[in-house]
Formats: structure tokens, C-alpha cells, sequence
């Protein structure tokens, strides 16, 4: 990738208004810290009975994990499928090594690797097609990993899985499996990638990653690789992906590949984003409790079939709201402050 | 010698499955063909039409293969509607657009059916479901079972009837002209919207048909789709998008892959009874991936873009 290309610089903005997304960031999360302290208050009400702490944890770890999707999906367009076996790299590692004795945080640092790797390989190989091939392959690349995981029972604890041992405490003092401090990692979590997206915003790579999703040959002519676009971009959303996937099984304690490898689950994490807005920085995060909050209502009546609701919320906000409820949102914003532009964002 | 009649017997069956098989990969193809939308929803249709034929058999007590009859038109009417209500109102926005629409659609229809049937394996027991001919070759005994026959037969007819229909017919013409441009052939008067609607119907029918066909072949599970557009991927990947003769090769080639991926390797002494039957849904992925890495235009696809 050329560094300096006159085009793709980022326009220089005042120095206030590099900083300001940051507050909101910061306020965004001190909301989101607040969380735990509402808990004993929502559940007074009858239905949100289940709209307590650990509905807040995996509500944080779906937003990570649907933020780092956004990385690739979002930002240079290749809706990933299987973002899933993703999950799973990362969710094994920190398990498998945790039975050999191997702390969790260098456990999810392996993890993150591997999945680094993996998706290296695996965008090197589909990157260069254009299309429906990427997004095929991920389909294809996540159900081999669950088999595998399924049938190599020396390696993984086939179906049954495996369950978590005793771990070391964070720090010294926190219990990893005490459900507070949980709340909190998740949080640091989708902190760290809300982060990286601010960073994206205005940093030269995340120009190339936009450029490649608006018009891979405009990309070219100037200057951007498209297929080495998609694959950093790829790299970089598994290697989140595989860190959300650590903290997923931390809270979890199990590792299941019918849970956690099924297609189904990567639909899930690519739709949270698609609803919530893709390629918004947080995107993520508000389709993630938008769409919990009535599946959580909904558990009871629905069990097994809760992904009813995303079907149908997904068939309308591609009809309704193409661009997810942020991106509308944004481009009201923009539209009401600049009105006399035609178009936008 | 084992392996050698095990392997014949595999490419048997493997064959006969692959025509089914072959079915779901056309209707994936045909969609791609002419409207240039991957169906991402297309192996929950499989399964839609798995449990039309299970309700029509234990609710009705209907044969299975009688009820393609009625799940046939009902299938085409959904397709139908389903691209007029929804699908048609994409026709201008985005490729990632109308994909994740159709995979909207085949979640309402997998979890829908989940609600109505619950999560257990359904079964249909037929009168014929264990018979087979046997045919005495030398000292070789090879077994055709009944219903992948009677499976493989119906599919052959629906496919020649659908090609009939492709090339001699009035509606078939319109059909090839909006593949090859919607432009130029809504100018000659044919209503392009109309015959996506058509063609997403045909589609369907294809993809339930099949799943009846499947039923007494298979245990149907509601969330079992995923595994069918896999296999329709794959089908239509190896025989080259939206090339019609190309998915009935790539069909049956995927038959025989997982038959004989399931039944040889176990025989292999080096292998230890690794990668038998429980990968046997790797094995066309694994080729999947191998023709994406090597020949992504398919067997007789048009030429891929490349970065």
C-alpha cells in the first residue's frame, strides 16, 4: 500500500474535533459501567426478569464480538459468515492451555494469534476473487473447524467439550469467575475495539479499508491494494475476534462446538452489527441491545427459536432501514446540518 | 478386494445421492443464473420441503413422494411471494443487500419450523424404505436401494422438464433473455420483475422438492438448512455459478465424493478409522475450498474477477 497518496490522506481537522469522539466514548462507557448498580432495579420489573448481570456480560462480550466483525464487514464490506470458528480459536486456546497450567491472558494472547494466522491464510486464499466468494468460504472454512472440533475428541473433548478449571486471579485479588468482575473484562473488551475504531476513523488504513468497500477499482487507481485491504482488515477483526472468544469462555466455564461453532452463532454476530449499523463506530454495540433486550423477553416463549426474531428484524431493516438504525441515525445528522448538500454520508 | 466392492458400492450410492443433491445445486444455480442473487437461504427450503412431506405423511398419512404433488405448487407460490414482497423490493440496492435478505428469509423459515416441530430428529417410515435390488455382477453384489432409485428418477424427470421448459418454451426464452441482460430484455417487452418472481418460485420448488425426496433418506432437524446451502455452495462452486449442466455434474460429483470420502477412508489401515462418516460434510467443503484455490470459474462457470 502506497503511503503517501495525496488522495486518500484524511482531511485535516481542527485538533477539538479529532478529540471529541473520545468523549463520548468515555461517556458511553461510564454509562455502560453503571450497568451492574441497575441490575437490582430492572429485575423488580416482571418482564425483564431476565435482563440481569450475566444478560449484561454476554450483551458485552455479542457487542465486542459484533464491533470486530464490523472491522471486515463494516469497513471494506465482506459480510464473514463464519466468524464463529473465530470465536472457537480463541475460546479453545484459553481453555486447552488453561488445563496445562497456562495463565488465561497468555492463553487469549495465543488465541489471538492463531487466529491471526488463520485468517491470513484464509484471506490470502479468497481475497483475490471478488463477490460472494469470501463470504462462501467462511461459511465453508467455519462448519470443517466444527467438525473437526466435534470428531477430535483427544484434542477438543468432541461434543461434550470441556469445562474450565480453577484459574489464577486477575491481578492477584479478582476472581475471574466471579460475574462483577467479568462484567468488567467484557467491558475493557469492547472498550479495546471501540478504541481501535476511533483509531480507524482517522488513521490512513481505515481510508484504504473504505475505499476498497465503496469501489475496489477506484481503490486501485489509487494506489490500494484491495486484496491486501480485505486481508489486514481480516487479520486485525479475528484477532479481536479470538479475544472475545477468551472472554466468552471465561464466563462460560464450558466449551460446547454445537454452542459456540454453529453457523448460526456467526449469523448472529454479523447480523447485531448489520442491524445496529455497519461501518458506524457503534454499530455494534446498539444493535447488540437492541436486538438482546427482546430476545431476552421473548427466551421463554421461544427457546431455541430466538433467532425468529433476527430473521424478521433482519428482512426489515434491509427493507427499511438499509443502512442499520446508526447509519440512519448519522445520516439524519448529517442531513439536518448540512441541508443544502444533496445525498451525505 | 473389500475396498474394491465397497468402493463400487459407494459410488452407487453416491451417485444416486448426488442427483438429489443436484437438484438443490440447479435451483441455487438457476437463481444465481438469472437474477444474480446467492440464495443464502436456499438449504432451509431443503428443509421446509423435509417437513411438508413429514406433516403431509404423519398428519395425512400421505406417501412422501405423493406429496410432492401438493408440495410442489405450494413451494413455487412461496417463492413467489416471497420474491414479490420482499426480494423485489431490492432490486436496485446492493448485492450485500439482497444476500442478507435471503439469509433473513431462511432464518424466519428454519426457526419457524423449529417453533412448529420442536428440535428432535423427525423420521418418516415407508413401506419400501429398506428394500433394495441387488444386481450380481461376477462375484461383485452391488445394492440399489428403492428410494434413492425412486429419487434419483424424479429428479432426472423435473430436471429435463425444467430444461424443456428453459429452451422451447415462450416463458423459458424470457427466462434466458433477463440472464443474459435485463435491459435488453425488458426492451423486447418481457416483464423482468415478473420473471424473477418465476424463477425464485422455480427455485424453491427445486430446493423442497428435494427435501422431500431427502425425508425418507435422511433424519430431518429444523436447523439442518445450513448444511444444504453448504452443499448447494459447493455444487454450484465446482460446477461453475449459474451453469445449469454444471450443477448436475458438480451434484453427483459431491455424491461420490462424501460416499466414498465416508466409506474408504475408514478401510485405509494408516488412517486408523479416522475421517469416516462423521466428516462426511467436510469432504465436498474441503473441495469447495480446493476449487476456490484453484479453479474458482468451476467446471463450466463464465470467468471469475480477480483482484
Amino acid at each position: 500500500m502506497k503511503s503517501r497518496s495525496p488522495v486518500l490522506n484524511p482531511p485535516s481537522e481542527g485538533k477539538s474535533a479529532r478529540w471529541s469522539p473520545y468523549f463520548t466514548l468515555i461517556l458511553v462507557v461510564a454509562l455502560l459501567a453503571c450497568y451492574p448498580l441497575l441490575v437490582p432495579v430492572l429485575t423488580q420489573v416482571s418482564f425483564l426478569q431476565g435482563v440481569n448481570l450475566n444478560f449484561g456480560i454476554t450483551t458485552l462480550i455479542l457487542a465486542g464480538l459484533a464491533l470486530s466483525w464490523d472491522i471486515l464487514g463494516g469497513w471494506t464490506g465482506q459480510n464473514s459468515l463464519g466468524h464463529a470458528a473465530l470465536v472457537a480459536v480463541g475460546a479453545y486456546s484459553v481453555t486447552l492451555l488453561a488445563e496445562h497450567g497456562v495463565a488465561p491472558w497468555y492463553g487469549t494472547l495465543i488465541g489471538m494469534g492463531i487466529a491471526g494466522l488463520l485468517a491470513w491464510g484464509w484471506g490470502s486464499m479468497t481475497f483475490r476473487l471478488r463477490g460472494s466468494y469470501f463470504t462462501l468460504s467462511s461459511i465453508a472454512v467455519a462448519e470443517i473447524l466444527r467438525l473437526v472440533a466435534l470428531n477430535e475428541s483427544w484434542l477438543t473433548g468432541g461434543a461434550e467439550g470441556k469445562f474450565m478449571a480453577d484459574l489464577p486471579k486477575l491481578f492477584g485479588t479478582f476472581d475471574l469467575f466471579d460475574r462483577k468482575v467479568e462484567f468488567y473484562v467484557a467491558l475493557g473488551f469492547v472498550t479495546l475495539v471501540l478504541l481501535f475504531l476511533h483509531w480507524l476513523k482517522s488513521a490512513k488504513l481505515g481510508f484504504y479499508f473504505r475505499a476498497v468497500r465503496e469501489d475496489e477499482d477506484g481503490a486501485m487507481a489509487l494506489g490500494v491494494n484491495p486484496a491486501k485491504a480485505k486481508s489486514t482488515a481480516f487479520i486485525l477483526s479475528a484477532v479481536f475476534t479470538a479475544m472475545g472468544g477468551a472472554i466468552y469462555a471465561l464466563y462460560l466455564q464450558a466449551l460446547e462446538p454445537d454452542n459456540l461453532m454453529l453457523v448460526a452463532f456467526s449469523i448472529q454476530i454479523a447480523l447485531l452489527c448489520i442491524i445496529g449499523g455497519r461501518g458506524t463506530l457503534y454499530g455494534g454495540l446498539v444493535g447488540a441491545i437492541l436486538l438482546g433486550v427482546p430476545s431476552e423477553i421473548f427466551r421463554a416463549q421461544l427457546q431455541e427459536a430466538n433467532l425468529l426474531v433476527y430473521g424478521i428484524l433482519i428482512v426489515l431493516v434491509i427493507l427499511y432501514l438499509p443502512k442499520g438504525v446508526m447509519g440512519t441515525l448519522e445520516h439524519w445528522w448529517y442531513r439536518k446540518n448540512h441541508p443544502l448538500e444533496k445525498g451525505g454520508k | 478386494m473389500e475396498i474394491f466392492s465397497q468402493g463400487m458400492q459407494a459410488l452407487i450410492d453416491g451417485l444416486l445421492t448426488g442427483g438429489v443433491y443436484a437438484m438443490i445445486g440447479a435451483g441455487l444455480s438457476l437463481i444465481f443464473g438469472v437474477m444474480r442473487i446467492i440464495n443464502f437461504g436456499h438449504g432451509d427450503f431443503v428443509v421446509l420441503g423435509m417437513y411438508s412431506a413429514f406433516f403431509a405423511a404423519t398428519a395425512l398419512h400421505m406417501d412422501p413422494y405423493l406429496s410432492i404433488l401438493v408440495v410442489a405448487p405450494l413451494a413455487y407460490l412461496l417463492g413467489f411471494a416471497v420474491h414479490r414482497l420482499i426480494l423485489s423490493r431490492l432490486l436496485g440496492a446492493s448485492e450485500q443487500s439482497t444476500k442478507l435478505a435471503s439469509l433473513g428469509i431462511g432464518l424466519v423459515v428454519s426457526n419457524a419450523i423449529l417453533l412448529g416441530f420442536g428440535t428432535q430428529p423427525q423420521t418418516v417410515d415407508t413401506t419400501y424404505s429398506t428394500s433394495v435390488w441387488v444386481m450380481q455382477v461376477g462375484t461383485l453384489e452391488l445394492r440399489f436401494s428403492v428410494i434413492r432409485v425412486v429419487a434419483m428418477v424424479i429428479t432426472a424427470a423435473l430436471i429435463f422438464l425444467l430444461n424443456r421448459m428453459l429452451f422451447t418454451s415462450e416463458i423459458g426464452k424470457a427466462i434466458r433473455a433477463t440472464g443474459q441482460n435485463r435491459l435488453g430484455a425488458e426492451l423486447q417487452g418481457v416483464d423482468t420483475r415478473r420473471i424473477y418472481a418465476v424463477i425464485f418460485g422455480i427455485g424453491t420448488v427445486l430446493a423442497a422438492t428435494a427435501g422431500v425426496l431427502l425425508l425418507p433418506l435422511l433424519s430431518a432437524t429444523p436447523t439442518m438448512g445450513t448444511i444444504f446451502t453448504n452443499k448447494a455452495f459447493v455444487i454450484t462452486i465446482l460446477g461453475g455459478l449459474g451453469s445449469m449442466p454444471g450443477a448436475i455434474i458438480g451434484g453427483l460429483i459431491l455424491g461420490v465424493v462424501e460416499s466414498l470420502g465416508s466409506s474408504i477412508f475408514p478401510l485405509i489401515p494408516f488412517l486408523n478409522n479416522h475421517f469416516g462418516s462423521n466428516y462426511r460434510d467436510a469432504y465436498g467443503l474441503i473441495i469447495f475450498l480446493l476449487v476456490l484455490l484453484l479453479k474458482p470459474e468451476g467446471l463450466f462457470g463464465r470467468t471469475v474477477k480477480r483482484v
